[in-house]
C-alpha cells in the first residue's frame, strides 16, 4: 500500500482485553487436538479407529455447511451431494478400470472436477440474480435427490441400491488411515478459521446480514457465492473420496439428502457460526450414534432425536459457545485495527467531460399507479442538488432508479459516462455510485471497523488469510468516523449503536467507496442540530473540494439551504421546479405543496 | 401538577452487560407532555423500549397509575393504555393501510368513528386505504405509526422521533393534531425529538438524557429553554 501515508488517528493504547487468555484457551484445544490426532492409534481400539475415520471425514462437510450456513446464511441440504460425488469418483473408477496409481490419480482428479463443476453449476442456478434464499435452499434439497436416483437406476454400473462394494482400493493401514483423515480434517479447520477470521471472511458474513448493502457496496454478491460453493464442494468431493476409498463400500445413502440434513443437526447442535462446533458435533454424534446403534439398536435414534430437542430448547446456540463461553467474555469484536487516510485514487477510464449524473425521461410505474414520470435531470461534479418534495413525491423511487438499471420502466440513465441500461447495482456502484438509504442500511452483527473495511472492498482486495493492522479511509469517510465518535467505538457490534451512530456509520460506509456520485437519502435523519451542522460541513466540503457530484433528499430545509447549489422539487412523480434556494422555497407552489407556515415567514423558524 | 400517572423509579437498562439507563427516575404527571432530548447514543429510545417492556429491567420499578408494570411484557403494557410509535420497522407492511389501523382497536366497529377524527392530519391516507403499508414511502409509513397511536386513544403515548424524514408541512399538522389530543382527552406523552421546535412546541417539560441519566430538565415554555438544551446537545 504504497499510496497510505500513515497518519494514525487513534493515539491512545487499546483497552485492556482478555485476549491472551483467549488466545490461549484456543491453543490449547488446538494442541489437545493435535494430540489426539497424532497419538489417537495408540489410544484408541480398532473399532473406534474406523468410526473415527469416518466421522473425520464428515465432520470436514459439516465444517463446510457452516461456512455455507453459518457464516454466508445459505441454508443447504445438499453438501452431501458433493461428498457422494467424491466417493463415487472411486468407488466408480476402481470397481471398473482396476486400482493403479493412475486410475487413483484419475478418480481423484474426477472428484474434483465433477465437484466444482456441478457445485458451480448449482451455484449459479440458486444465486442468480434476483433469486430468494428460500429458492437457493430448495435447490440444494433438489440436488441430493437427483443425484440419489441416479445412482439408483444406474444399474450394475452404479450397483444401484446397494452400491458398489469389494473394489481395491489403498493398502494403508488403519493408523495411516486416521493420520490422513485427522490431519485433513485439521487442515481444513484450520483453513475455514483463517478464512473467516480474514477480512475477506468478514465479506461472507457481511452477505448473511445484508446482502443488498453488499450489493451497494460494489461486492458481485452472487459470483462471490457461487465460488464458496464451488470450493466447499470440491472440499466436501475430497472428503468423500477419501471416505470411499477407505471404506472401500460406496452406497446411494452418502449422497442422499438424509446425510445432507444430518449435517445440518450437527452443525446447529455444534454451534452454527463457530466451525469447532460442527466440528465437534459431527465427530462426537457419529461416535456416539455407532455406539448406541449396536448396543440398542431401536431405541437410539429416540435417544438422539430427544437430545437433538433438549439442545435446541436449553441451547439454541449449540454446544460449543457454551463450552466456550469462560474464553469469549471479551467477544468476538475485540479486535480494532488503526485508522489512516487513504489518498484518494486518481479518476481513470472516465469519458472526459461527461456530466456526473444525466437521466432522461425515467419513468416508473407500478401497473397503473404512476410513480414517476418524464423525469429530466443532469448534475455536474461539484454540485450538491438538494432534491425536496411532499412525503411520496417518489424522492425514494427516483434514487433507486438512478443506482438499479433494473428498476425504471423507461428512459435512461447515464453514471460518469456509463449508460447504467439494466444492470444490477453492484455494477452501477463500479461506474461511481454511493447510496445512502433512509433507514440506516448496515451489517447488524459486524463490527463498526469490519462495516468500513468491507465498504472499501472493491478498492482494497481483503486478504483472504489475515486482517490487516489498519483501516484505511479517504479523508472526509475519516471526518465523518471523527466527528460522530464512531472513531471511538471502532470494535463495537453495529446493531447496538443508536439510531444516529448507526445512520453515521452507513455515510461514512458510502463514503469509504470513494462514490462520484452519491446519492444521500435523509442522511441527517435521527441526528441532533449540532451533528447535523457537522454532516453539513462535510457534505459540502465533498461538492466543493472534492468534486463529488451530490444528490441530497432532505426535509430540514434549513440545512439544504446552507449547503445546496440548486433544488429540485418533485411532486406527484414529477419535476415542478428547479432553480436557486431562493427562488424555490419562497415560491408559492412550494408553500402550498411542501413547506407550511414555517417557511411563508422565514423568520418565524 | 396532578399526581404522577407515569412513575420510573431508579430504573436501569441495557443490552447484555452494558447499561444504558443509570438508576433513571422519572414521573409524568397525568396529562403532561415531556420531551426527552440529547444526543445519539444517550439511551433515549432505550429508555422507550424499557418502559415498554421490549427490554428488560436489570432493577427499578415502573408504574402506570397504581398499576406496576415492571415485569409486563410489550402486549400488557399497550393494554395498560401505553401507545408506542417506534423509530423504525413497526408496521405490518405485507397489510393494508386500514388493517394496521385496524389493529390499534378492538373493535372493528369503532374504526369509521376513530379514523374520522385523524384523517383531517393524515389526508394521505383516505384514499389509499387498502394499499400495502410496505408500498408506502419512508415518510408515509412514519406518519402511518403516529397514526396507528392516535387511533388507540391512549392514556400514555410513546413517541420516538415521529417526525424524522416528514416534510415540513406535515410536521406542522402533527404538532398541532398532539396539542389537541392533549387538550380534548388530557392524554400524557413522552416523546422523544432531534427536532427541538417541534419537541417544544408539543410538551411542558423538557429533559436532556446523558450517558442514561437526567442531567437536566426545565419547562419547555421558558425562554431560555432553546438555549440550555443546544448548549447540552453541542458538548
Amino acid at each position: 500500500m504504497a499510496d497510505v501515508h500513515t497518519a494514525t488517528l487513534q493515539t491512545a493504547p487499546a483497552p485492556a482485553r482478555q485476549g491472551p487468555a483467549k488466545a490461549r484457551g484456543l491453543l490449547l484445544l488446538g494442541l489437545a487436538g493435535i494430540a489426539l490426532i497424532a497419538f489417537g492409534p495408540w489410544i484408541f481400539g480398532t473399532y473406534l479407529l474406523n468410526i473415527l475415520i469416518k466421522a473425520f471425514f464428515f465432520a470436514i462437510v459439516a465444517v463446510t455447511v457452516d461456512m455455507l450456513w453459518g457464516y454466508t446464511g445459505y441454508l443447504t441440504f445438499g453438501q452431501s451431494a458433493f461428498f457422494g460425488l467424491g466417493a463415487y469418483a472411486a468407488g466408480l473408477v476402481f470397481t471398473h478400470a482396476g486400482f493403479s496409481i493412475s486410475t487413483a490419480l484419475a478418480a481423484l482428479g474426477l472428484a474434483i472436477a465433477g465437484t466444482a463443476l456441478v457445485g458451480a453449476l448449482v451455484g449459479w442456478l440458486s444465486f442468480y440474480r434476483g433469486a430468494s434464499p428460500f429458492f437457493a435452499t430448495v435447490i440444494s434439497l433438489v440436488l441430493p435427490i437427483v443425484l440419489t436416483q441416479l445412482l439408483l437406476s444406474g444399474g450394475a454400473w452404479t450397483g444401484s441400491s446397494s452400491g458398489l462394494t469389494g473394489y481395491e482400493t489403498f493398502d494403508l493401514p488403519l493408523e495411516a488411515w486416521y493420520w490422513i483423515a485427522g490431519t485433513a480434517l485439521a487442515l481444513v479447520a484450520l483453513l475455514g478459521w483463517l478464512i473467516v477470521r480474514s477480512d475477506a471472511g468478514r465479506v461472507l458474513t457481511a452477505i448473511r446480514d445484508n446482502e443488498s448493502r453488499c450489493t451497494y457496496l460494489g461486492i458481485r454478491t452472487s459470483q462471490v457465492k457461487i465460488i464458496l460453493l464451488s470450493a466447499t464442494a470440491v472440499v466436501a468431493g475430497l472428503a468423500g473420496f477419501g471416505y470411499g476409498s477407505f471404506s472401500g463400500v460406496v452406497a446411494p445413502e452418502l449422497s442422499g439428502f438424509v446425510l445432507g440434513t444430518e449435517f445440518i443437526i450437527w452443525v446447529a447442535l455444534g454451534g452454527r457460526g463457530t466451525l469447532w462446533g460442527p466440528l465437534l458435533g459431527a465427530v462426537l454424534i457419529s461416535v456416539v450414534s455407532a455406539y448406541l446403534s449396536s448396543s440398542m439398536p431401536f431405541a437410539w435414534q429416540l435417544v438422539l432425536g430427544c437430545a437433538f430437542v433438549f439442545v435446541i430448547v436449553l441451547l439454541p446456540q449449540g454446544l460449543v459457545p457454551l463450552l466456550l463461553r469462560p474464553l469469549h467474555r471479551s467477544g468476538p469484536g475485540a479486535f480494532e485495527p488503526a485508522l489512516i487516510e487513504r489518498i484518494a485514487r486518481p479518476q481513470t477510464g472516465r469519458p472526459a467531460a461527461a456530466p456526473a449524473l444525466v437521466l432522461q425521461g425515467v419513468a416508473k410505474h407500478y401497473g397503473h399507479l404512476k410513480v414517476l414520470q418524464g423525469i429530466d435531470l443532469a448534475a455536474e461534479e461539484g454540485q450538491l442538488v438538494g432534491l425536496i418534495g411532499p412525503n411520496g413525491a417518489g424522492k425514494t423511487t427516483l434514487m433507486r432508479c438512478m443506482s438499479d438499471g433494473a428498476e425504471r420502466t423507461a428512459g435512461g440513465v447515464n453514471l460518469c459516462g456509463h449508460d447504467i441500461r439494466t444492470l444490477p447495482p453492484e455494477e452501477c456502484v463500479r461506474f461511481g455510485l454511493g447510496r445512502k438509504f433512509q433507514n440506516a442500511n448496515i451489517f447488524d452483527t459486524l463490527t463498526v471497523a469490519a462495516c468500513l473495511r468491507i465498504a472499501g472492498t472493491i478498492l482494497e482486495r481483503p486478504s483472504l488469510f489475515t486482517r490487516s493492522p489498519t483501516l484505511a479511509l479517504p479523508s472526509y469517510a475519516l471526518e465523518v468516523v471523527r466527528t460522530t465518535g464512531l472513531a471511538g467505538k471502532l470494535s463495537a457490534v453495529a446493531k447496538d449503536l443508536s439510531h444516529g451512530e448507526q445512520q453515521a456509520l452507513e455515510l461514512a460506509m458510502v463514503l469509504a467507496l470513494e462514490p462520484k456520485v452519491v446519492l444521500l437519502d435523509e442522511p441527517t435523519a435521527g441526528l441532533t442540530k449540532t451533528e447535523r451542522t457537522q454532516i453539513g460541513r462535510i457534505l459540502s466540503s465533498l461538492a466543493l473540494h472534492h468534486g463529488l457530484c451530490c444528490l441530497l433528499v432532505e426535509h430540514d430545509l434549513d440545512f439544504v439551504q446552507e449547503i445546496a447549489t440548486r433544488i429540485v422539487v418533485l411532486h406527484q412523480g414529477l419535476i415542478v421546479m428547479q432553480g436557486s434556494f431562493e427562488e424555490v422555497v419562497h415560491s408559492d407552489l412550494v408553500k402550498t405543496i411542501y413547506a407550511g407556515s414555517a417557511h411563508a415567514a422565514p423568520e418565524a423558524a | 401538577m396532578t399526581q404522577a400517572l407515569l412513575q420510573l423509579k431508579d430504573v436501569s437498562s441495557g443490552y447484555k452487560a452494558s447499561l444504558v439507563l443509570r438508576k433513571l427516575s422519572l414521573s409524568v404527571a397525568s396529562g403532561e407532555a415531556v420531551a426527552v432530548l440529547g444526543k445519539n447514543g444517550m439511551g433515549k429510545s432505550t429508555l422507550l423500549k424499557t418502559i415498554m417492556g421490549y427490554l428488560p429491567k436489570a432493577s427499578g420499578a415502573v408504574h402506570v397509575g397504581g398499576l406496576d408494570i415492571t415485569r409486563h411484557g410489550p402486549h400488557r403494557v399497550a393494554r395498560a393504555g401505553i401507545a408506542y410509535a417506534a423509530q423504525e420497522h413497526a408496521l405490518f407492511t405485507e397489510l393494508s393501510i386500514r388493517d394496521n389501523l385496524r389493529l390499534a382497536l378492538a373493535k372493528e366497529s369503532a374504526f369509521d368513528e376513530r379514523f374520522s377524527e385523524i384523517e383531517s392530519v393524515f389526508p394521505v391516507f383516505k384514499t389509499r386505504l387498502k394499499q400495502f403499508a410496505g408500498t408506502l414511502s419512508g415518510g408515509e409509513q412514519k406518519m402511518l405509526l403516529v397514526a396507528r397511536a392516535l387511533m388507540m386513544r391512549p392514556a400514555i403515548m410513546l413517541l420516538d422521533e415521529i417526525t424524522e424524514g416528514l416534510q415540513p408541512s406535515v410536521i406542522e399538522r402533527l404538532a398541532e393534531a398532539l396539542l389537541g389530543e392533549r387538550k380534548k382527552r388530557g392524554t400524557t406523552m413522552l416523546l422523544i425529538e432531534q427536532n427541538v421546535p417541534f419537541a417544544l412546541k408539543v410538551s411542558d417539560r423538557f429533559l436532556i438524557l446523558k450517558q442514561g441519566e437526567i442531567v437536566d430538565e426545565g419547562s419547555a415554555k421558558a425562554a431560555t429553554a432553546v438555549q440550555r438544551i443546544f448548549d447540552h446537545l453541542r458538548v
